[in-house]
């Protein structure tokens, strides 16, 4: 069995074998017979292949169908420049590289990849999963020199290659950091409470600390809050508005180099608010005088409440204990 | 060397790490600003790959997690002192060439001078507290600025500059490991107790 490759609209040509130009044969498209049009003698002619005549063809002699040749069409594209994607997510041990194609070739592709460092070929061994990734050990820190790291992606119908060029601290970009955590804060109706852990594929975060950005949001708005804290793994939001769901993130990044990392998986807390009081004597009151004081409303009330009770810039703050109190007195009054 | 051990001069020795780190952010900081502002003002190409200058301390080091603290801190220290010599004969070369023409680059090669020279001091002090001592720099002067051409000056400066950048981020890395009780620090520090 052969195979082959060719280009999407290429005219393909295939001969049975050793088999004469006039010889009877009867050509199959995995399994299915050929049409005679597609003859011309013995050979098969494809005019302006597409992907749908990838498949394995068999050529079989006419009378006796002993197989006479047997190959897969395999037919795509050359690959184009292949994207290429270095970083070091746990400096100082080393980097990674990752690649792919902008578009599917459709036949199998070889890559092949070089680093160079000043004078030096380093070793990218390859990963076992992700297939498209390899990892190099650092072999010297705070160099000036930059990396030049060389991707080559080949197959049967042709190459092509992309080459990156950096500096071993331009690359440096942690992982999100991990296990957030957001708490409210008893008795503290603006407080929210945030802890966080390094990325645990941080190697050292002791000789080489990170620096973490949050940024938090109520879920009805849309601007949202940032605080840049320069270590510790937690912080106290103290801003929050009374009552509503807020949505955290946080970020890393190395104290002295690199960018910083992807936004972490959002979190989701609201402030602590004080439960609602069981009331039964008011309850009842209310209750058995309801018939004859329907028309009466109490009036929207306003207190000098506690600053987190406040809930959006020029809201009237509703407090219940006095708003059932009132509506006691206007049922006394009545 | 029993100094070397006591609560005093751990605590002295942190402390000496702590602004030591601060210091080289800053300095790296200002290292960068200058770089831009350098490039600019000799009309180079920031990109431009310049080879290693003969006389700059080199950054790169390999197996730096092995090293000891003492040999930090002389790599260190021989570094920061060679700096102190190549930044003034720029400071010199500067004033030659451009006069007060350009003040803002010479008064940030001053500043960033300055911090160096303070960084060098803060070595030397740690190394005392070792009851090692910073080795003398007494004896042969420094090297006379080697005779160049206006262009190859340039690219000498950005390669100063450059690896000065680096320095100063392996100087705050090389001092955080020797705030650590580890066999990197120079000798492990009594831990203070918690308030």
């Amino acid at each position: 069995s052969h195979i082959q490759y060719e280009r999407v609209g290429a005219d393909v040509t295939m001969k049975c074998g050793s088999m004469d130009w006039d010889a009877a044969v009867t050509w199959t498209a995995n399994g299915t017979d050929i049409d005679e049009s597609h003859l011309n003698g013995s050979y098969l002619i494809l005019k302006n292949v597409d992907l749908t005549h990838s498949g394995q063809y068999s050529c079989y002699e006419g009378s006796s169908w002993h197989l006479k040749y047997q190959t897969y069409l395999g037919v795509g594209t050359p690959p184009k420049e292949p994207v290429l994607m270095c970083r070091s997510n746990n400096y100082p041990k080393g980097f990674y590289c990752s690649w792919h194609l902008p578009t599917p070739t459709y036949i199998p592709n070889f890559f092949n990849i070089s680093v160079i460092h000043g004078m030096r070929e380093m070793v990218c061994e390859k990963d076992i999963f992700p297939k498209n990734r390899c990892h190099i050990k650092y072999l010297q820190l705070f160099s000036t020199v930059k990396y030049k790291v060389t991707l080559t992606v080949t197959n049967a119908l042709g190459k092509n290659s992309t080459t990156l060029t950096f500096d071993e601290f331009a690359i440096v970009k942690p992982d999100p950091p991990e296990s957030v955590v957001a708490k409210p804060v008893p008795n503290n109706p603006r407080r929210l409470e945030v802890s966080w852990q390094n990325p645990s594929s941080w190697p050292d975060p002791e000789s080489f600390p990170l620096k973490f950005f949050l940024r938090y949001r109520p879920l009805i708005l849309d601007q949202w809050q940032h605080v840049e804290l320069s270590d510790g793994t937690s912080h106290t939001i103290t801003d929050a508005y009374a009552g509503k769901e807020y949505i955290i993130q946080v970020a890393a990044k190395d104290n002295d180099i690199g960018t910083w990392s992807d936004w972490s998986v959002a979190v989701h807390a609201t402030p602590w608010t004080e439960e609602p009081k069981h009331l039964t004597t008011e309850a009842q009151v209310t209750e058995t005088t309801s018939a004859s004081t329907s028309s009466f409303m109490p009036p929207p009330t306003t207190k000098i409440c506690d600053k987190g009770a406040v809930v959006g810039s020029g809201a009237v703050a509703v407090c219940w204990t006095a708003g059932l109190v009132l509506a006691a007195y206007g049922v006394l009054f009545i | 060397m029993a100094a070397a051990d006591s609560p005093s001069a751990a605590l002295r020795r942190r402390d000496l790490c702590s602004r030591g780190i601060r210091l080289a952010g800053k300095m790296r900081s200002d290292v960068i600003d200058l770089l831009d502002t350098y490039v600019e003002r000799q009309g180079l190409d920031a990109s431009a790959s310049v080879a290693a200058v003969e006389g700059v301390p080199v950054a790169a080091v390999e197996r730096w997690d092995e090293q000891t603290g003492t040999q930090r801190l002389l790599e260190n220290l021989a570094a920061y002192r060679a700096f102190r010599v190549l930044l003034s004969q720029m400071l010199e070369e500067h004033r030659e060439q451009l006069g007060e023409a350009d003040a803002a680059l010479g008064r940030a090669l001053a500043s960033v001078l300055l911090q160096v020279s303070a960084f060098a001091y803060h070595l030397e002090e740690l190394l005392r507290l070792e009851s090692r001592g910073p080795p003398s720099e007494e004896g042969a002067p420094p090297p006379p600025a080697p005779h160049l051409g206006l262009f190859e000056r340039k690219l000498r400066g950005l390669g100063v500059l450059r690896e000065l950048a680096q320095w100063a981020v392996r100087s705050a890395r090389d001092l955080r490991q020797l705030t650590k009780p580890s066999p990197g620090s120079v000798s492990a520090p009594i831990r203070a107790e918690s308030p």
